[in-house]
């Protein structure tokens, strides 16, 4: 019997000079769950695409064991113009294996979504659709390229448990992940850097909780030091005068019949972060759009330092810098052309223009990569450049959507450290995340579920009307509640 | 064979699901046919000439009267010359005719007699008729004029037949000759996309990490798009047959068989464009600048091949229109000519075939 499913030895693969995967062995054990962590651009992708077939390596040997496997890409590869059930015939037509979805279809409750499109579906359930045809056919070795990027905690969980449930007692999984936690509940876990692997073992050996784990990961990717934001610093603030500079007043959208805001009103007070939480589906994004005034609320208003939104909506959106789910730049202009062009349309003049890039380039360190086309940029550098843009005319208020989605670790604490220094000094800020450590951050939450606001309150206040302990517990047990 | 069908099967889901593609497959060629029908007419038009009779001769009046009678011509009868060429200067006029005060004294003393005729020379094939038309009426009016006797006889008459296209109706070739474009743009532009659709899409990615094999890959994009070609180009021909009334002197299996060889030429074309650039937007620009474009202008529909400079003669026989278009203009006007059938067979297949092996070399089993 073969204890081994895959063993790769001396791998290295090049991209333009760079190596991607740089000497690396790796032993996975057959019927393990192991998950791959590291830093962007560590090469985790890269060592996948080895595994499965997709790229050929420079140099080394890859032994794989398995004859049937499942891969899910980055992108799901799911076909958005067929429906769920046409993808999933397609699929097993592909695999050759039989047209019983049912089992499939339950556990990812995708049952009532059969005829609807791949496309039209929510990012979890996505998700959940490539998973499973990932699934089909029981495959002996199931590779996963970050299949929970974006996912809120309930659906992660559900994620998990389609792949225990789903994988036989001898199937082998790698799954490269973002979220620390998850990989903390994985038998082994694989942290590269550079192409390299540092380390290879029982998560457990490096901490037993998984606050633990995550310190240790972030030591053995370089380390994270706290330092005094630059960014926060060459802030100015404005004297405002507003006591709420942002606040929703009954805000309601309506989709036909359909309700994707039922009815959503806060107040976000100077300097306060705000979090917006909340399953993929419920609302959050709708609401984002209808607070800067991309969609017309239905209901109700919302103003910006007090201008109404919908009475002034380009005065309003004056006082707001707003960070877009998706890298929403122009990656075909350099990064200064990029600044440059937001600077202009944010009204900046000529002098103001050249006086607050040139501080913007020595604050956020663009010096590099100053004439790089932002689509080249290394990830990292891509969210400073949209932050820098969000930032450049000095805003009072701060709008984040998903800011830190498929972001790892260290660049993640490196953006919460602005954020956090950017409220100090009196930055009001929104941010919707699915990362439940970044919730800590925030000083008020709102959990919202099918169009409501279920809960608000500080971290420390829904843990304990939760009776939980970490902040995704008390996630999902507020979520199960209203359900 | 299971897989290959599962493809095919996902692709016509895809095509169904997508207007654009249907437009492209039957809209698109409605509208080229209407447009070529009812916007486009290469017949020749009434041309407007300006008339200054300089020779008081009482027998120049009746061949003034022909030009005024002409059905060709659109005669204005002018005193002031100056006030003439002001005309043609701001194009009220394509030409003009000048018949001088010692016309009539040159024929009867049985010389030839001058007439000055004027054109715009800025719209060449306009000016060519309104240089034809003057000396075709004016020489029909000294046949039947008094001096008719006293000028030598043509010792040739040309008795004009036109064969193929009796009454040289231009639709007769114009509409046959835009299914050829119609079908060059179908072919190119629907495969263009399709490849290049799946790489942006990421799409491939997960189809490479199932069992397909590279012939799958291959013949799923052929077979779907060239049944919908097929589909577009009965349409086309059933437009132009019944619903515009152009005549057909050919058999339709041999006009099937061939669209077919020339669609699977096409093809291969617009799906070697989208298997290279892998960006649907590049693919869909490319496949208009190198398969639509050239198809226009040197498959010799619009202009004739044999009119354009050598170097440009030999770049035509890389594009599968110019076969396409010889074969359908002879099968709809003359007729089944074997010759020509076979000819342009052999063209149309050598280029899909070399088209083909060369889709099916730069599809990459990998993602480098």
């Amino acid at each position: 019997m073969q204890t081994y499913a895959v063993k790769l030895k001396n791998l290295t693969k090049t991209f333009a000079g760079a190596a991607a995967v740089d000497g690396l062995s790796l032993d996975i054990e057959k019927g393990t769950i192991t998950g791959i962590i590291g830093a962007d651009g560590a090469g985790k992708t890269t060592l996948l695409r080895l595994i499965t077939g997709l790229l050929l390596p420079d140099s080394g040997q890859i032994d794989i064991a398995a004859k049937k496997f499942g891969y899910m890409p980055q992108k799901f590869g799911l076909y958005e113009d067929l429906t769920v059930i046409q993808n999933l015939e397609l699929y097993a037509e592909l695999k050759d294996v039989p047209h019983d979805f049912e089992k499939l279809l339950e556990f990812t409750n995708l049952a009532e979504f059969k005829g609807r499109l791949a496309g039209d579906l929510s990012g979890g359930m996505k998700q959940k659709l490539g998973l499973a045809c990932a699934l089909m056919g029981s495959p002996e070795l199931l590779v996963l390229d970050e299949p929970s990027v974006g996912v809120d905690p309930v659906s992660r969980r559900e994620l998990m448990k389609l792949v225990r449930d789903f994988s036989a007692q001898d199937t082998t999984v790698i799954w490269s992940t973002a979220y620390l936690d998850e990989a903390h509940s994985f038998d082994t876990a694989v942290v590269m850097n550079e192409g390299k692997i540092i380390f290879n073992g029982k998560p457990q050996q490096l901490g037993v909780s998984s606050q633990e784990f995550e310190q240790h990961v972030v030591d053995f990717m370089g380390g994270y030091k706290k330092e005094d934001s630059p960014i926060a610093k060459a802030y100015k603030k404005q004297s405002s005068g507003v006591e709420f500079p942002v606040e929703a007043c009954d805000l309601v959208k309506k989709y036909g019949d359909f309700y994707a805001v039922k009815k959503n009103s806060f107040c976000i007070k100077e300097g306060e972060i705000f979090g917006l939480l909340g399953p993929n589906g419920a609302g959050k994004s709708t609401s984002f759009k209808m607070m800067c005034g991309l969609s017309t609320p239905t209901e109700g208003t919302a103003e910006i330092m007090g201008v109404d939104i919908r009475e002034n909506p380009s005065k309003a959106r004056s006082h707001l810098g707003y960070m877009a789910q998706k890298f929403s730049l122009y990656g075909n202009l350099t990064l200064r052309q990029n600044l440059e062009f937001f600077a202009g349309v944010y009204g900046l003049n000529k002098e103001e223009q050249k006086n607050r890039i040139d501080e913007i380039i020595r604050v956020f360190e663009f010096e590099k990569y100053i004439d790089r086309n932002s689509g080249e940029l290394p990830l990292g550098y891509k969210q400073r450049l949209s932050m820098a843009c969000a930032l450049i005319h000095n805003p009072p208020v701060l709008f984040l959507d998903e800011p830190t989605s498929g972001v790892d670790v260290i660049t993640r604490k490196g953006f919460w450290n602005h954020i956090r220094a950017l409220a100090k000094k009196g930055v009001t800020i929104l941010v919707t995340t699915h990362f439940m450590d970044e919730a800590e951050y925030c000083d008020r939450i709102s959990l919202f579920f099918n169009g409501e606001t279920i809960a608000v309150g500080t971290p420390q206040e829904l843990k304990e009307n939760a009776r939980a302990v970490t902040m995704e517990e008390a996630f999902i047990n507020l979520i199960e509640a209203a359900k | 064979m299971k897989i290959l069908f599962a493809l095919i099967k996902k692709e016509f889901f895809q095509i169904v699901r997508d207007p654009s593609s249907i437009i492209i497959a039957f809209v698109m060629p409605l509208m080229l046919l209407l447009l070529y029908m009812y916007a486009i007419n290469l017949d020749t038009v009434k041309v407007t000439l300006g008339i200054k009779n300089d020779d008081p001769a009482l027998e120049v009046q009746t061949l003034i009267k022909s030009f005024s009678q002409s059905n060709y011509v659109n005669a204005v009868i002018y005193s002031d010359k100056e006030l003439m060429y002001e005309d043609i200067v701001r194009s009220k006029l394509r030409g003009a005719v000048i018949i001088p005060n010692d016309f009539s004294r040159k024929l009867s003393q049985g010389k030839p007699g001058d007439m000055l005729v004027i054109t715009d020379g800025s719209e060449t094939n306009t000016a060519s008729l309104a240089l034809g038309y003057p000396l075709e009426i004016a020489n029909i009016w000294l046949s039947t004029s008094k001096y008719s006797g006293s000028i030598r006889r043509a010792p040739v008459n040309a008795e004009l037949r036109y064969w193929y296209n009796q009454e040289i109706n231009s639709h007769y070739f114009i509409l046959p000759g835009s299914i050829a474009v119609t079908m060059t743009l179908i072919g190119i532009l629907l495969t263009a996309l399709v490849v290049a659709r799946e790489w942006e899409r990421g799409t491939m990615e997960a189809l490479l990490g199932t069992g397909v094999k590279k012939i799958h890959i291959v013949l799923g994009k052929y077979i779907p798009y060239f049944v919908l070609g097929m589909m577009s180009m009965f349409f086309s021909v059933f437009m132009c047959i019944v619903v515009f009334g152009i005549p057909f002197h050919g058999s339709l299996t041999v006009l099937f068989s061939v669209s077919a060889l020339f669609l699977f030429a096409c093809m291969g074309v617009g799906l070697f464009i989208s298997t290279n650039l892998k960006d649907q937007f590049l693919a869909s620009q490319t496949a208009l600048s190198i398969g639509y474009l050239p198809a226009l202008m040197l498959s010799g529909l619009t202009f004739p091949i044999n009119s354009m400079p050598e170097i440009f003669q030999w770049c035509t026989y890389i594009i599968p229109t110019r076969y396409f278009v010889t074969f359908i203009l002879s099968e709809f006007l003359a007729g089944t000519i074997w010759y020509i059938v076979l000819i342009n067979s052999i063209y149309l297949i050598a280029l899909g075939v070399i088209l083909y092996v060369a889709v099916y070399n730069k599809t990459m089993m990998r993602l480098e």
